[in-house]
């Protein structure tokens, strides 16, 4: 498990160092002087050259590569161009919302997309099956921000049930103790704050999940058919298994498996929709930063965020990688 | 093609999306015998006016006709999508075949840099690159492009190395005919099956990308009737005129809806157990 684990974290090396590559190079791509681009027109001579100062632009670009890989080591992104604080501090400041809203999306998408998936694959190509089949197919092709929209007109500004915008009301004043809304509810013994943080996350919530949702019904529905047709279900009903236990602990158990990968990889694609979400709900995470920055021109707060969500990434198809050990007894043996 | 053509006629979805396509070419290129209305002229006297029989889906804030900015932008999501993904396709299958056929260390660079590429959310990438080349059409494809290119890379490697060892190849190289000449002429056409598939399936996700770019501002700018900026553009009335706002997201998702279908049903298709399924 150890040498499994030292192993795949080896091979992670040459990958994060060209992803560190990709990042660094996102500022240096900026058509001509990118001090002059980032201060806009109106900046004086000296400004430009501090700005070229701080940004090391006045060394090789080798030398300008490895500062900016020692600053990372020391958690030093930069500070950023338009506030001048860290990026690192205020990354950090907003990753908990950001990580609220996926791993509640997360769930959401996990309990309300395998049980369609198993249903759909257990009644395969009936009108429930092709129902499933139609809404996800649109699920993936709707535009996270429509969707978006579409609720906040129907539950926010039609219906009024639901709030369209922020983490927590204005008037709700719980201690931010971790940064997760529901959490820090939870911590301050606050039932109104809790169901606040609770009712603000719905919408966004399902917006970000409903792509993942999509997905994982598909695919489960789909590697449950395979597994369904091979001969050890067979078996599993010569010996006269229940109905109940041929689907779950044979079935689902096995086609599982394969979904936990897709999972991974969609939950990690999934945070670029945070991006759009975010901005559609003023949600203050770090996709919503990211937004911003775009706006102000601050290379250095997307080149942190970047790094952030290639990281999440990169983090999440790992623990997918040992996850899928822990799960198959056959690939638990090959890492042993 | 009579085969496929059957199949797809067979098949209800793809024939939706066959519909739903053609709907689409058909308003793009007939924009002229539908309209005279300009997308871009402004009329500040008929300012957000709801939907009538005149304008079918209302006017925007700045008096234009919703309903021909929404089809006038299908021309820009068309060449979005097609360009898109050419681009892609010409990098990833460049790269991809070289790596595959070629082997060896040249292997390695090429597919290690292709798994940094796929280290990234794409869109998260798409977003990076584009904030990075600068806010312009141009620049949001090129960005999107090269967050598909890996797929591309993955597929046309994957086939480059079964073909390399097949028996034709070698009696080429026997003949002495040069790498590039078999890479074209014998590795990229035989292989072209399933990166058609992976093309097919990349337009959904092209426009599907470039329009979030666009709703972000890194992609056409005004007054461009380009579908997701118009989304964004129009934001501020969602309260009161909500058609403004809607009607080329809707739009978005029939378009990329109806490349999914048919992605979906040609996926099936090359795939010979699922061929004969209902």
């Amino acid at each position: 498990m150890v040498r499994f684990l030292v192993d795949r974290l080896l091979s992670l090396v040459p990958v994060l160092a060209l992803v560190l590559v990709v990042i660094f190079s996102l500022a240096r791509v900026i058509p001509g002087d990118p001090a002059v681009t980032l201060l806009g027109p109106g900046a004086t001579q000296e400004q430009i050259s501090a700005l070229r100062l701080q940004l090391h632009l006045d060394q090789p670009v080798t030398q300008q590569f490895l500062s900016y890989v020692t600053g990372l080591a020391h958690g030093d992104m930069g500070r950023s161009v338009k506030s001048g604080r860290p990026v690192f501090e205020e990354i950090m400041r907003r990753l908990p919302a950001t990580l609220e809203l996926s791993v509640m999306a997360m769930l959401m998408a996990i309990v309300v997309g395998i049980p369609i998936g198993v249903f759909s694959a257990i009644r395969a190509n009936s009108w429930f099956d092709h129902l499933v089949r139609v809404i996800s197919l649109v699920g993936v092709s709707t535009p996270a921000f429509l969707l978006a929209l579409i609720l906040q007109l129907f539950f926010g500004i039609y219906l009024g049930w639901l709030p369209i915008s922020g983490q927590t009301s204005p008037f709700i004043f719980t201690e931010r103790v971790t940064g997760f809304a529901l959490i820090d509810g939870l911590i301050a013994k606050d039932p109104p704050a809790l169901w606040d943080a609770f009712l603000h996350l719905l919408l966004p919530t399902t917006v970000l999940a409903a792509f993942l949702a999509a997905t994982i019904a598909r695919f489960v529905r789909n590697s449950m058919l395979e597994v369904m047709g091979q001969d050890f279900i067979r078996t599993a009903r010569a010996k006269g298994l229940s109905r109940y236990a041929v689907i779950f602990r044979h079935g689902l158990r096995n086609s599982l498996l394969a979904a936990i990968t897709v999972i991974g990889m969609k939950f990690a694609e999934m945070l670029g929709g945070a991006i759009l979400t975010e901005t559609v709900f003023a949600w203050p995470g770090v996709g919503r930063f990211m937004f911003e920055a775009i706006k102000n021109r601050d290379y250095p707060v997307i080149q942190g965020a970047t790094l952030v969500f290639a990281a999440m990434f990169v983090l999440t198809s790992l623990l997918v990688d040992l996850l899928y050990g822990r799960l198959d007894p056959r690939i638990r043996k090959k890492m042993q | 093609m009579d085969h496929l053509l059957y199949f797809l006629k067979r098949n209800t979805l793809a024939s939706v999306g066959l519909l739903l396509l053609a709907l689409l070419l058909l308003m793009v290129l007939g924009v002229p015998w539908f309209t005279e209305m300009s997308p871009v002229a402004v009329n500040m006297s008929q300012q957000l006016l709801p939907p009538s029989w005149m304008h079918p889906l209302g006017t925007d804030y700045f008096g234009r006709d919703v309903w021909v900015r929404v089809i006038y932008g299908g021309r820009y999501t068309l060449a979005i999508g097609a360009g898109v993904v050419m681009v892609a396709f010409l990098m990833g299958v460049s790269f991809g075949i070289v790596a595959g056929f070629v082997g060896g260390w040249v292997d390695t660079v090429i597919m290690r840099s292709v798994d940094a590429l796929l280290s990234f959310p794409t869109l998260v990438l798409a977003i990076a690159l584009g904030a990075a080349f600068g806010p312009s059409l141009t620049n949001a494809m090129l960005a999107v492009a090269i967050t598909l290119a890996p797929q591309f890379a993955r597929v046309a490697r994957a086939q480059a190395l079964a073909i390399s060892v097949k028996p034709y190849v070698e009696a080429a190289r026997c003949l002495g005919v040069s790498t590039p000449r078999i890479l074209w002429h014998y590795v990229l056409r035989n292989g072209m099956g399933p990166l058609l598939v992976q093309a097919s399936l990349a337009l959904g996700s092209a426009i599907l990308q470039t329009a979030s770019l666009g709703f972000l501002g890194l992609g056409a700018q005004p007054p461009a009737p380009e579908w997701g900026a118009d989304v964004s553009a129009n934001l501020p009335y969602l309260r009161a005129s909500a058609w403004v706002a809607l009607s080329p997201g809707v739009a978005i998702l029939l378009a990329v809806l109806s490349f999914n279908l048919l992605g979906d049903a040609l996926a099936d298709w090359f795939n010979p157990s699922k061929r004969h399924a209902p």
